[in-house]
């Protein structure tokens, strides 16, 4: 029987099985487990069991309705799954796919006997493994019975046992303080005097340090191992860090398979990789991490996961094994000999995937988005999201992960260190942060060697040769067109110049420029950095234009990459695979299938997850493949984001794992001849491309060309408001400073600055005086005619509305009105949103939908779209208007029931639809939709929310009222009602006016309340008694913070400028890095304990809502 | 339009693939300026590309690596002794090799040197810049594939290098399976190594070994004997008998398996076969072999075991196979392929006789299966 007794139906219902999320994105637990729950959720379906999914993640494909399926949008904690437990009374419990949470939430539920009391099950690993991968000191011992090494660490409190413990363990050693803040006694020891000289510092401020065995410098390598019930193990996939030892894994460059171990060590590792998996007794997937040592065969097991992780989401993406649903059905009892590989579909699923290509994943990093945070790498993971890039070799996979990872096409050429000093240089190669790879190939280009670079950054000299490899032939190309007459005295380039360049190289080199990976675009470039005549720095889209001169020459002479299939087998095996990617280093196309008729359409992805586009795109990107899919059309995708679900297999017929750039587009176009092209589901990246598309004469489906410019196009757009009489903020956009000081003489302070379409980057900001004006125009580059500046008026306390929808050829098919609870000026991407409007009169709602119609009809929209506004005293001005699918799409489609996606489809599909009316006031839920912040990962970072997103994720919950939504919304962003103390601060007078309405709430918790000196000064003249902190005298509000007194912590500072900024980051940081919850918000505050008036009657409830 | 290539141009020497089946492919030159033929195969591994390009199982054949980078880590150190790893014989025994990319450096801890110089001072050519995976969609779906590598002005192989290799006319596709290779690989003479003092003797008829199955012997306490093919087995004195690996059609073995079914069948001694050394003792018990339609040739095939009910990852090598319905009666199907059913593995049903199909010496590959040899050095 492959299924576990229990699991079969009995008396011909279903049994019910519990699959837990991971609840809202953050640092470090990312999309990968949206793609590891949704096809856990397909593998158990198929397998006639009824799985109950709780996850807040509303945007996730996993919390899409279906038939065999209960959605709970309720935070991820022991409590609420108890609830659901009582409700629904599952049989078993899964914990593996949905990361720590999830993990950490079923191993409470254990100990405190809820599964035991309800007879719940847990599927796969048990509990007692789970606890020794995660407990230090249990792993530490079962490694000890399989002879496993582990690096070791010991606590000392004296310089003779630190001596001691060192020889012990053999130098170098690392001193770790134990409570050391920024790292003071902290460092590496070579030999006794350093570590007599660090330990005798560390132990002055801390009683006790940890020697620990350095493994600086070595190899970090990971397995992927899969077991079934019966012992049969088998390694999916290895990778290794490009970058050594000391920066998290989630940080690091990855490269899989293995590139630079032999057969010995690969087995080495293999082998200690399934004697863990087998004496933890791990049953579905489990990742063990090593260091391995570059000099001699030496190696230490660094930690196990005991669950799927963003290492198993990229291992399955880049071997086409399917991990997690493998994994689901091995949790349920089946073994991996009873399976089938998916990808084949006529070999075992015991089997370890072959490839006959490289991938490479790069992070993705916004630290620019957070004020102060430190852009240095280390064992905190800080970014945001990754991309996944395959070719046939080292280069050709670091030259376009470079590009898939940014928005600029220039990839490794970009010229981040050209003006960098030489011993700035040496800094970043010895200090890694985001951006050391360009500091490397910067150095290269500076002909430092390859010892040198190795020496500094202990990165493999096989990688840095690659990348050497690359400079030296960018520089090789350089010189031989500096010494072309025909380019090098030009004042204008003509796309015939380009293609008349490259005519002058052989045929060879050019097929071998390319399969190293340069674009047609950094091609394009390179001919243009040697035209020193050239008066203009040319725009992106003037070089794109030049590069189809590189275009044209390539296909007239047949250099053109192929396609081949990812099929897990290294083409031993026949396979159909669907799953493929573009090289040039190869002649022929793998035989794909295709459909036949000419309905294919393609779908653009959302690339790599950043701050402001993240999974909620990913999951309108899936709606739009599979709604083509399913109506038989040959829907193909191009992403390459490896923890998306639209980069599974099943989500298409056709998945092309490439770059979304324009030329490699183009390729796939070529390729697949579509009939039409989506563009406008994938968030704004691949909504840039239209414009270049269209001109290229593609045939876009949904908005045409023009619409999205006059949508995008500050200037257009407000002229089309002004025609249409629709009110807005006053604006400007200034080309010279006297405009900017005109303009605001005329409108007064404060104005809200933002960089023009030209000038992407660099970041919004408000400006409430001539100060924070002049520091922010400080950091952008000058303002001119070409780089002018976008000033508009700041309208203060006024509320902030949205309305997503769908229109036809004009006209609105559907659209719902939202709003925030948070007041302009916190971008609507941090902001927490209620689904219907609880606070707008029937007349704000109409007269917006009145608004939504003309502006919709003027710019003749034809698909998805967003409109925002603000509203003050029952005057309505729209702020910005996205022709493209929202971030709020999949929450506003679950919570009306309405998937506004698909209704999209249909109309890029040409199909015939009727107007769809429902009134908000009809919808039968509350939603509330909140942003996850992840300031505790980002050392340094102020967590205040202002114009520029910080979030990293968002929740949805449902509830029956609006109270009770917002604070199932909180919980799950991590906002706990306070147990220990409260700190209130708050800034402006008006706003401790308006805190006045919560404050009786605050006050009836029973919990000391504290204040610093003006807010308790307010409080004290209305009556309430506080106990006053200070910001730098005893008693200190930090110190009271970092004891444990203080567990919540309101902090609104006056305004956003610089001043007040600085003055009170500090508290909030230490609040932050102390786990407070913390609210920076007045608006967000007042809702948040207002809706205390419903906390009993909420926790007592007994029904949960479900989709 | 007059191009500049002098500049520009990679520095390297054009060279071809020619194909059986009349496809001719154009690449690279690296490795010696040879001209070789033989059969085509390809292997799937991603790492051991010396050990594989060493492995005498690969004689008379051209080895495509279907992974796309080959050589990352260099080669070890030419060979201090038989018991430092990397080469599994004293040569490369492939006829040559085809390749997308290679890499020509070595920064690996075991110095060593390029895997190009090391093709160089052996003799043996390689072809880079070909489609490999291209050419393993090629190879799967054709019955025979011979291949030629060549350059413009590349000299003919050394036709003494092994002696089968004579046979061929110089215009002629070597194709192994058409002679008898023992006499080319086997040693001349008998070879004695391991523990002098050592209790258990083990006697190896040597088919083309794997120096990894005398490493794991050794490592295990045991003096060995190495044996010619064609030696006269009843006098050996000894504990048990491994019959090794090897390359070829386990018919064309003169009357080797004659001779093991006379000569070591009768006893009672236990004995292991080893890929070619499975089919050899198969065919001496009376079983048949027959040529796959496409070989095992990696180092992820899953064979289950029949009497564990349990699975392992195996590293392969061999286009012939044992058939299934010809197993005798006093023999039990020990272990089978996952993917194709095909027999992996035997076992007398009343005497120590064990054989695999797969290699429990991994070398390259997985190490799942090493427990073969316990099991039978346990059994002397």
């Amino acid at each position: 029987m492959p299924i576990l007794d229990f699991l079969l139906p009995q008396q011909g219902k279903k049994q019910k099985v519990i699959l837990l999320g991971s609840g809202a994105l953050s640092i470090g637990q990312a999309g990968e487990f949206d793609y590891s729950g949704a096809q856990a959720v397909k593998a158990l379906e198929e397998e006639n069991l009824k799985v109950i999914i709780i996850n807040p993640n509303i945007a996730s494909v996993q919390t899409n309705k279906g038939k065999n399926r209960a959605i709970y949008l309720y935070p991820i904690t022991p409590f609420w799954v108890t609830k659901v437990i009582q409700i629904e009374k599952p049989i078993a419990i899964i914990s593996s796919f949905g990361g720590q949470t999830s993990l950490n939430c079923v191993i409470k539920l254990a100990k405190n006997g809820v599964l035991q009391k309800y007879n719940v099950k847990v599927l796969g690993t048990q509990i007692d493994s789970l606890e020794i991968s995660e407990n230090r000191e249990l792993f530490a011992k079962q490694m000890k019975t399989i002879n496993a090494p582990i690096a070791k660490s010991y606590a000392v409190s004296n310089l003779a046992e630190a001596i001691e413990k060192a020889d012990n363990i053999g130098y170098p050693v690392i001193i770790r303080s134990a409570f050391s803040l920024g790292g003071l006694g902290s460092g590496f020891a070579q030999n006794i005097t350093e570590l007599t000289n660090i330990v005798k510092v560390s132990l002055m401020n801390s009683p006790q340090v940890l020697i620990e065995k350095s493994l600086h410098g070595w190899k970090e390598i990971e397995y992927e191992v899969m077991r079934d019930k019966l012992g049969n193990t088998i390694t999916i996939c290895n990778m290794e860090n490009f970058d050594p030892m000391g920066i998290h894994t989630g940080d690091s460059i990855v490269i899989a398979p293995c590139q630079t171990i032999n057969n010995i060590e690969n087995n080495m590792l293999r082998d200690m990789a399934i004697n863990i998996a087998q004496s933890i007794n791990i049953i579905g997937e489990c990742n063990v991490q090593y260091a391995l040592n570059p000099k001699h065969y030496e190696f230490f097991v660094i930690e196990i996961n005991a669950r799927l992780s963003r290492s198993s989401a990229l291992a399955s993406k880049a071997t086409g094994y399917p991990i997690a649903y493998i994994a689901a059905k091995l949790v349920i009892g089946f073994e991996l000999l009873e399976l089938q590989n998916p990808v084949t579909k006529t070999t075992s699923a015991f089997y370890e995937p072959s490839l006959d290509y490289v991938t490479l994943k790069v992070p993705r990093w916004d630290l620019n988005k957070f004020i102060g945070v430190s852009k240095n790498l280390g064992t905190q993971m800080k970014s945001v999201g990754e991309v996944m890039a395959i070719g046939k070799n080292f280069c050709e996979v670091v030259q376009k992960a470079l590009r898939m990872v940014n928005e600029n096409e220039d990839g490794i050429t970009a010229p981040m260190f050209s003006n960098a000093t030489d011993t700035e240089l040496e800094s970043e190669l010895l200090t890694p942060t985001n951006l050391r790879i360009f500091a490397i190939y910067e150095a290269f280009k500076r002909e430092h060697t390859l010892d040198y670079i190795h020496q500094k950054t202990r990165i493999d000299k096989w990688f840095l040769s690659h990348l050497m490899y690359i400079a030296n032939t960018e520089k090789k190309l350089k010189t031989f067109f500096s010494k072309l007459s025909m380019i090098n005295n030009k004042t204008i380039i003509t796309e015939y110049n380009i293609y008349n360049t490259y005519s002058k190289i052989s045929k060879d080199y050019l097929m071998h420029l390319k399969s190293l990976g340069f674009s047609d675009f950094q091609l394009t470039q390179i001919v243009l950095s040697q035209c020193c005549n050239l008066k203009l720095k040319l725009s992106i889209q003037s070089i794109r234009k030049l590069s189809f001169g590189v275009r044209k020459l390539r296909k007239q002479l047949g250099i053109l990459p192929v396609v081949k299939q990812i099929d897990t087998t290294s083409s031993e095996y026949p396979t159909r695979s669907n799953y493929l990617y573009l090289t040039y280093d190869g002649i022929y196309n793998d035989v794909v299938k295709r459909k036949q008729g000419n309905k294919r359409i393609i779908t653009l992805g959302s690339g790599s997850y950043r701050i402001g586009s993240s999974l909620e795109f990913d999951w309108c990107s899936v709606m739009t493949s599979q709604y083509f899919k399913n109506r038989n059309n040959d829907s193909i995708i191009i992403n390459c984001n490896p923890e998306t679900v639209s980069t599974d297999y099943s989500a298409s017929d056709r998945l092309y794992f490439e770059e979304l750039s324009f030329e490699r587009v183009l390729d796939i176009i070529d390729i697949e001849k579509p009939k039409g092209i989506i563009a406008c589901m994938g968030g704004q990246h691949p909504n840039n491309l239209i414009n270049p598309l269209s001109k290229a004469k593609v045939n876009i489906l949904g908005h045409n060309n023009q619409t999205v410019d006059d949508a995008e196009n500050r200037t257009k757009f407000s002229s089309i408001l002004d025609k249409l009489k629709i009110n807005q903020p006053e604006w400007t956009s200034a080309i010279s400073y006297d405009e900017v000081t005109n303009f605001i003489n005329r409108v007064g302070f404060p104005v809200l600055i933002r960089p023009s379409f030209v000038l992407s980057g660099t970041l919004m900001n408000v400006a409430n005086d001539k100060q924070s004006l002049d520091h922010y125009l400080s950091l952008t580059k000058n303002i001119s005619i070409d780089a002018p500046i976008i000033i508009s008026k700041f309208i203060i306390d006024a509320k902030e509305i949205e309305c997503d929808g769908v229109a036809k050829n004009g006209e609105v098919i559907v659209s719902f009105v939202s709003e925030h609870i948070e007041n302009a000026g916190v971008h609507s991407g941090d902001a927490t949103m209620v689904f219907p409007p609880q606070k707008l009169y029937t007349r704000t709602v109409n007269v917006i939908k009145d608004t939504v119609r003309k502006i919709v009809k003027e710019l003749h929209l034809h698909g998805p779209f967003n409109i925002q506004f603000i509203a003050k005293n029952n005057d309505i001005k729209v702020i910005e208007c996205n022709a493209r699918a929202s971030r709020s799409f999949p929450f506003i489609s679950k919570v009306a029931n309405i998937n506004l996606a698909e209704i999209a489809c249909k109309v890029m599909n040409n199909e015939n639809i009727n107007k769809i009316i429902l009134d908000e006031s009809e919808i039968q839920h509350v939603g509330v939709k909140a942003s996850m912040f992840s300031f505790q990962r980002l050392d340094g970072a102020d967590p205040i929310v202002g114009v520029e997103m910080a979030s990293t994720g968002e929740v949805g919950c449902l509830g029956i009222n609006f109270n009770h939504a917002m604070l199932l919304a909180m919980e799950a962003t991590k906002i706990i009602k306070p147990h220990k103390g409260i700190l209130l601060s708050i800034g402006r007078e008006k706003a401790k006016v308006k805190f006045m309405e919560i404050i009786d709430n605050i006050y009836n918790l029973n919990i000391p309340i504290y204040a610093t000196k003006g807010t308790a000064n307010y409080l004290e003249s209305n009556g309430y008694k506080v106990q006053i902190v200070h910001w730098n005298r005893v008693p200190r509000a930090v110190d009271m913070i970092v004891n444990g007194k203080i567990d919540f912590v309101i902090n609104i500072s006056k305004n956003l400028s610089v001043n007040e900024l600085y003055n009170n980051s500090l508290i909030r940081k230490i609040a932050v890095k102390s786990g407070c919850s913390i609210l920076t918000n007045l608006e967000k505050a007042i809702a948040y304990f207002k809706a205390y008036d419903s906390y009993n009657d909420l926790y007592a409830i007994d029904n949960c809502i479900s989709l | 339009m007059k191009r500049c290539t002098c500049i520009l141009n990679r520095n390297l020497k054009r060279a071809y693939l020619q194909l059986s089946n009349g496809i001719k492919l154009s690449g690279f030159s690296f490795g010696a300026n040879r001209e070789v033929s033989g059969e085509m195969v390809f292997n799937t591994g991603m790492l051991g590309y010396s050990e594989a390009m060493t492995d005498p199982s690969y004689l008379g054949q051209i080895l495509i690596f279907s992974f796309c980078m080959i050589g990352n880590y260099g080669v070890p150190f030419p060979l201090r002794n038989i018991m430092s790893q990397g080469y599994e014989s004293n040569s490369i025994k492939t006829q040559g090799i085809v390749v997308s990319n290679i890499y020509n450096g070595c920064y690996h801890h075991e110095k060593g040197i390029t895997l190009n110089t090391w093709m160089k001072e052996q003799g043996v050519p390689g072809i880079v810049g070909v489609d490999t995976r291209y050419l393993v969609q090629l190879v799967r779906k054709s019955k025979n594939l011979f291949g030629k590598i060549y350059t413009k002005d590349s000299t003919l192989q050394e036709r003494k290098k092994f002696s089968f290799l004579s046979h061929f006319r110089n215009n002629e596709y070597i194709d192994p399976s058409k002679y008898n290779l023992m006499p080319s690989i086997s040693v001349k003479t008998k070879v004695t190594m391991g523990n002098k003092y050592a209790t258990k003797r083990v006697a190896i008829i040597d088919c083309g070994i794997k120096w990894n199955i005398l490493r794991m012997l050794i490592q295990r306490n045991c003096k060995i004997e190495l044996l010619p093919w064609d030696n006269d087995f009843s006098k050996i004195n000894c504990d048990g008998w491994l019959i090794s690996n090897g390359p070829g059609n386990p018919k064309n073995t003169g009357d080797l398996v004659k001779r093991i079914r006379e000569q070591l069948l009768v006893s009672n001694k236990p004995i292991l076969g080893i890929c070619l050394g499975h089919q050899l003792l198969a065919l001496a018990a009376g079983s048949n072999t027959k040529r796959l339609s496409h070989g095992h040739r990696s180092h992820n095939q899953p064979v289950f075991s029949l009497p564990e009910k349990k699975a392992y990852m195996s590293s392969q090598n061999h286009r012939y196979s044992v058939e299934r319905d010809s197993i005798q009666d006093e023999w039990n199907l020990w272990f089978e392929n996952a993917n194709d059913h095909s027999v992996e593995g035997l076992k007398h049903k009343t005497k120590p006789f064990i054989s695999v199909q797969f290699h429990p010496e991994a070398s390259s590959g997985p190490n799942d299966t090493s427990w073969i040899i316990d099991y039978f050095v346990n059994l002397l």
